[in-house]
């Protein structure tokens, strides 16, 4: 089974999900998502890798009001966005399910419905959720 | 003064700008009005003008000024560098003037934005659809989410951010060009809508129209112009070094932070040869209330946790230990980007010339400084000198 995503390649395996960036054979920074240079030390030669699913929240906020397009979204409810360290690279992404935050607090790699497309398809992005 | 040849040295000897906020008109109107002002501020026509730079973040083509201005045959040159616009502008002025031996120029900057917060494409940033798609190329979220963690890693309470709107909003209710002239108070900026957590609707400040035109001279031209030039004593550019944390950005790397900002500041004093303790009146980059209070620190204006006290004790107003954006600063401007930068700079020049058009910085102030910031990660920065204070 194939699920729909906003981006395939952010993702290295979406069961159990793990997003995918690339390390620098040079200098050992990663990125996400994937690129083709590294951005550190200016070197060409990086690999793909599947970036840690558990962190801290590093920075938090909330999504109050609907973002102009190209944001889609099947109904607005305010919603979290933050910065996850993930110990390796500090990495962007939607933060699940509640709206008040801790930096510090452990989260860990979800999958999270994005959008409904007109033929029914549910389209997933990635997020963060708390460690229970 | 410095001991340095003065046919080196290029001084601010007029300046212009329209009224900011929303414009029903075509954005070189205001660029053309901004111009005429300048000129006349100085006692000059577009004849006498040996070079020209312009900036804008919209459509229009500045160097197309010309056409309204008059066709002298004078190079122009355009630059779009988005929020740093204007200070990347005033650099490739001076550094003409320098360079090729000329002796006045013109530099303007304008803008004629559409309402609401820019909306951002990511293919024009090199990043992914779905970075859009999924709601974060938002630029109110990033300032959100940068001053989180800066108030959290300084020790700095939320509630300062209400302080930086009430001191902005009161300086634009003084100023006759600003966009927002209504006085808010601390409580009033805290509690209203919020926008992106911690930041309310008070603490951001709105794309709107504006322009803004100075003239530089450059060596003993500057002295038949004007009787008090503010000398360029620094202008420095710089861009994001690893460790940045930049809008836009679905990554950051974990370790030290670095800062466009830190770089250029410390470059322009270093230029300037002067310490960011002797600055009398500053102009920052405050695009939200955060900003402001990172830029204090970045730029070495204050140490990096000083803030929450010095708002507190008003450091930073009209008669505290360092006046900071005695216009309003953006937040009562409004940003038409091209302009803000050079808003900046006239307010500086203005205030040392003892001439602000809204509250004046009391006791003669003579060393200003300058700084704007943006998008994908750079920043300017100058240090103004009122001449006769160095010496």
């Amino acid at each position: 089974m194939s699920i729909q995503l906003v981006d395939a390649s952010l993702f290295a395996s979406t069961d159990p999900v793990a997003l995918q960036g690339s390390a620098c054979e040079s200098c050992g920074a990663q990125v996400f998502p994937a690129a083709s240079s590294c951005p550190m030390c200016a070197g060409v030669d990086v690999s793909t890798v599947a970036l840690p699913t558990e962190g801290t929240v590093w920075s938090w906020t909330t999504q109050n009001f609907a973002p102009k397009a190209p944001f889609r979204t099947d109904e607005f409810h305010p919603f979290s966005i933050g910065y996850v360290d993930l110990g390796s690279v500090i990495v962007e992404g939607w933060l699940l399910h509640k709206t008040e935050w801790v930096i510090g607090e452990p989260v860990r790699l979800a999958l999270a419905k994005a959008w409904t497309n007109d033929d029914g398809t549910v389209v997933h992005t990635y997020g963060f959720e708390a460690v229970s | 003064m410095s001991g340095a040849n003065i046919d080196n040295e290029v001084y601010i000897v007029g300046g212009g700008m329209t009224e900011f906020g929303r414009f029903d008109g075509e954005d070189q109107e205001l660029a053309e009005q901004a111009m005429r002002e300048a000129l006349a501020d100085c006692g000059i026509t577009w004849n006498d003008v040996d070079f020209a730079v312009g900036g804008t973040n919209g459509e229009t083509k500045p160097d197309n000024m010309v056409a309204r201005m008059g066709l002298t045959g004078l190079p122009f040159i355009t630059v779009k560098n988005g929020c740093a616009t204007g200070g990347v502008a005033l650099m490739t002025a001076r550094n003409g003037l320098i360079a090729e031996g000329r002796d006045v120029a013109v530099v303007v900057g304008y803008d004629n934005h559409a309402r609401g917060a820019f909306a951002a494409s990511p293919a024009r940033y090199g990043i992914g659809g779905w970075y859009g798609e999924t709601g974060m190329m938002v630029t109110t979220s990033y300032f959100a989410l940068k001053i989180k963690r800066y108030l959290h890693e300084q020790g700095i309470d939320e509630r300062t951010l209400g302080y930086v709107s009430e001191k902005a909003f009161d300086y634009g209710s003084a100023h006759p060009l600003a966009w927002r002239r209504k006085p808010v108070s601390v409580e009033e900026a805290l509690e209203s809508d919020m926008i992106n957590a911690p930041l309310t609707r008070f603490m951001f400040c709105s794309p709107d129209a504006g322009a803004v035109a100075l003239v530089l001279a450059r060596g003993k031209r500057a002295f038949e112009l004007c009787e008090n030039p503010i000398r360029l004593a620094a202008v420095e550019l710089r861009g994001r070094r690893p460790g940045s944390f930049e809008v836009f950005s679905p990554w950051l790397s974990p370790g030290e932070r670095t800062s466009p900002s830190i770089d250029a500041a410390k470059a322009a004093f270093d230029a300037a040869g002067i310490t960011p303790d002797q600055v009398q009146v500053a102009q920052l980059q405050d695009t939200d209330s955060g900003a402001e209070i990172i830029h204090l620190g970045e730029t070495g204006l204050c140490a990096n946790g000083e803030q929450g006290a010095g708002y507190l004790n008003g450091d930073y107003k009209i008669n505290g230990r360092l006046p900071v954006n005695t216009d309003g600063g953006c937040l009562a401007n409004g940003e038409p980007v091209g302009a803000s930068g050079l808003r900046q700079v006239h307010e500086v020049m203005r205030q040392l010339q003892g001439r602000a058009l809204g509250q004046q910085v009391p006791n003669n102030p003579r060393i200003g400084f300058t700084h704007v910031y943006g998008a994908p990660g750079i920043s300017a920065c100058t240090v103004l000198v009122k001449e006769g204070a160095n010496s």
